[in-house]
């Protein structure tokens, strides 16, 4: 089992890495094409133009667009990630500082989304070829339409002001200092038995993490429902069926097993879309991750730092892809004997 | 009543269908809205009134039935700014999903078809794009392109041709190796041809689903850009915009919130059910199955 997740591992790796060398040069070159001049942001406007110029070199921007790319991606071999040109710190720092926090949020998305997902799907199956069934399939496309930005909005609008029970900025109480031991909150909290912290930060999680998983849910839901329907048919269903196993029993024990491979496809597919989302989720949640981070340098056209955070993004998908593959095969008998 | 049934019984499969029917409603109530917008807003949506700014609605007993769903920070009508929202949102939707769909399925046909090295090529460039999140992609597009309704369209198009690309490629895959192609093949028919005549319209009710999804997806990108502030000029109306500004000032009012997200929602949602709805009429696998339900 394990040389078989290794080989995977393996097999991933010589794919992915060539395909993280084209994304970088994909996002490095668009970068290039910005009407804007980054070096206009740092410098003073009564600067002379040799001065101009001097900074510019500085930064290596006066070089031709291959020549600074074969620079960058050098440094990033050995292990320079260059500095941010606004925040004048190194681009890997505030990458590692922010990248914890959007990887909680989305985890915490996930578990949620799953829940509901699940708990939707099973219902949806329970009361297939009723009226409900197509009440309840209806009533997953109007909740498929509410993209995960507008869910932070509304939640916030209901649960943040209208009701105030839970906070809405930030990834805990402004009381507290975190402990800065991994970059996890929750990993941190519970290192120092620091309980006050612990609950803080779940409170502050809780709105955003429902806000994509709201959005996350419904295609779980689809999807899991429709595999369901699909096993229900197979000959060893009516077998069961047939030695008196309970309807429920052949639910959970029997049609939930393979009814999950699917929906673990769809998840793994579309963790890039729930992964994306946290981008403008912590943008209106002023949650410190990676994507405030992105807008941030979107914003002073802070061009290292928003090709990392790209790049990151990509890594995170291609690793989350990478997880996936490797929870296929476990869970999957068919592939494990290959 | 009989002859009414019969009528109904009569029509084309996917007009019988309440999701199409609905989705296909709300979707030509808002491209109406979206035409006729100069006629149906009451107000200039750009004018300011700086005396009359974050107004309530006109039944609110403090509204101004000059303003029938009230001011925003800047005093401009919020209904006038809405059903000029409908023209960007519909004209994204429209531009960018034609535009992707014709380069994603035409690249599916030469994959799907064809196979081979240029298969291996096509499906690689597919998996190195969808390992961008849509989001983070299409914000980099739009740094790089600049604002303008314009590079909005282009940029939703390179980012979501993907979509139609793998799933199309995958049927194409399996219409090639019906016997009616190689009979078409037989009768001397060029691979254009062939692609045109006998494996684009069996594809084609997918194609049809997955625009009208598409369309939906379009109309969120483009909101979701507009409120980063990456989508259009200054001086047009979108609702991405409006819900990016109604944000500031939410405590005072939710008006100028929750109307532009309601707009957003329901038109993506006229499109998610017209592509569910002719998904169940269109796709045969499906209607097989009802059939065997039945």
């Amino acid at each position: 089992m394990l040389r078989l997740i290794l080989a995977i591992l393996l097999r991933r790796l010589i794919v992915v890495i060539p395909m993280l060398l084209v994304v970088s040069v994909m996002i490095f070159v668009i970068l290039r094409l910005l009407p804007v001049d980054p070096i206009a942001m740092i410098i003073s406007p009564t600067a002379l133009p040799h001065e101009v110029e001097a900074t510019r070199a500085f930064h290596g921007l006066d070089k031709p667009i291959p020549v600074q790319y074969l620079i960058w991606i050098g440094n990033v071999f050995s292990g320079d990630f260059g500095n941010a040109i606004s925040f004048r710190v190194s681009v890997l720092n505030l990458v590692g500082e922010t990248l914890p926090a959007t990887i909680e949020l989305a985890l915490f998305a996930l578990f949620f989304a799953v829940i509901i997902g699940f708990g939707a799907g099973l219902y949806m199956f329970h009361v297939r070829g009723t009226v409900r069934e197509t009440v309840t399939d209806v009533f997953s496309i109007a909740m498929l339409s509410f993209p995960d930005f507008l869910w932070a909005l509304i939640l916030i609008l209901l649960v943040g002001v209208q009701w105030a029970i839970l906070p809405f900025t930030g990834r805990y109480g402004p009381e507290f200092i975190a402990p800065d031991i991994t970059g996890f909150i929750f990993l941190d909290a519970i290192i120092t038995a620091d309980g006050p912290l612990l609950w803080s930060a779940l409170g502050h999680i809780i709105l955003p993490a429902l806000a994509l998983a709201l959005a996350f849910a419904p295609l779980i839901m689809r999807v899991l429902k429709s595999s369901l329907t699909e096993v229900m048919t197979e000959d060893y269903i009516t077998l069961a069926r047939l030695r008196g196993i309970s309807e429920w029993r052949i639910l959970l024990r029997h049609a939930l097993k393979n009814g999950v491979l699917p929906t673990l496809t769809l998840v793994g597919v579309q963790f890039g879309f729930l992964f994306g989302g946290t981008l403008l989720v912590e943008i209106i949640f002023a949650y410190p991750g990676l994507g405030n981070l992105m807008v941030r340098a979107i914003r002073n056209t802070d061009l290292p730092v928003i090709q990392m955070a790209a790049l990151t993004y990509c890594v995170v998908v291609l690793a989350s892809n990478t997880v996936v593959d490797v929870l296929y095969v476990v869970l999957n008998p068919k592939l494990r004997k290959e | 009543m009989n002859a009414l049934a019969w009528r109904i019984r009569r029509l084309p499969a996917p007009l019988r269908s309440g999701r199409v029917l609905i989705g296909g409603g709300i979707v030509l109530a808002v491209t109406v809205i979206a035409i006729f917008a100069p006629w149906l807003a009451p107000n200039d949506p750009q004018e300011q009134d700086l005396f009359g700014n974050i107004m309530p609605p006109a039944w609110d007993p403090l509204g101004d039935p000059k303003y029938p769903f009230g001011t925003d920070n800047l005093g401009r009508c919020i209904l006038s700014q809405l059903i000029y929202g409908a023209r960007v949102a519909m004209v994204v939707a429209v531009v960018a999903s034609t535009g992707a769909m014709v380069i994603g399925v035409t690249l599916a046909h030469i994959a799907g078809y064809f196979g081979g090295w240029i298969d291996g090529l096509i499906t690689r460039l597919v998996d190195l794009w969808m390992s961008f999140p849509p989001v983070v992609l299409s914000l980099i597009l739009m740094l790089g392109l600049g604002v303008g309704v314009s590079n909005v369209i282009l940029a939703i198009i390179l980012v979501d041709w993907t979509r139609f690309c793998r799933v199309v490629r995958s049927d194409v895959l399996v219409v090639r190796q019906r016997d009616y192609i190689s009979a078409a093949q037989l009768l001397g028919f060029g691979h254009f041809r062939t692609l045109r005549r006998e494996v684009l319209p069996s594809v084609m009710p997918l194609i049809i689903t997955l625009m009208a999804l598409e369309m939906g997806i379009a109309v969120v990108v483009e909101a979701i850009l507009s409120f980063v502030g990456l989508s259009v000029e200054a001086d047009v109306s979108a609702w991405g915009v409006m819900v990016a500004d109604a944000r500031q000032y939410m405590y005072q009012s939710v008006w100028g919130l929750i109307l532009p997200i309601a707009a957003i929602t329901v038109t993506v949602m006229g499109f998610n059910l017209l592509g569910d709805g002719l998904r169940r009429t269109l796709d045969p696998r499906l209607r097989q199955e009802r059939h065997a339900q039945a």
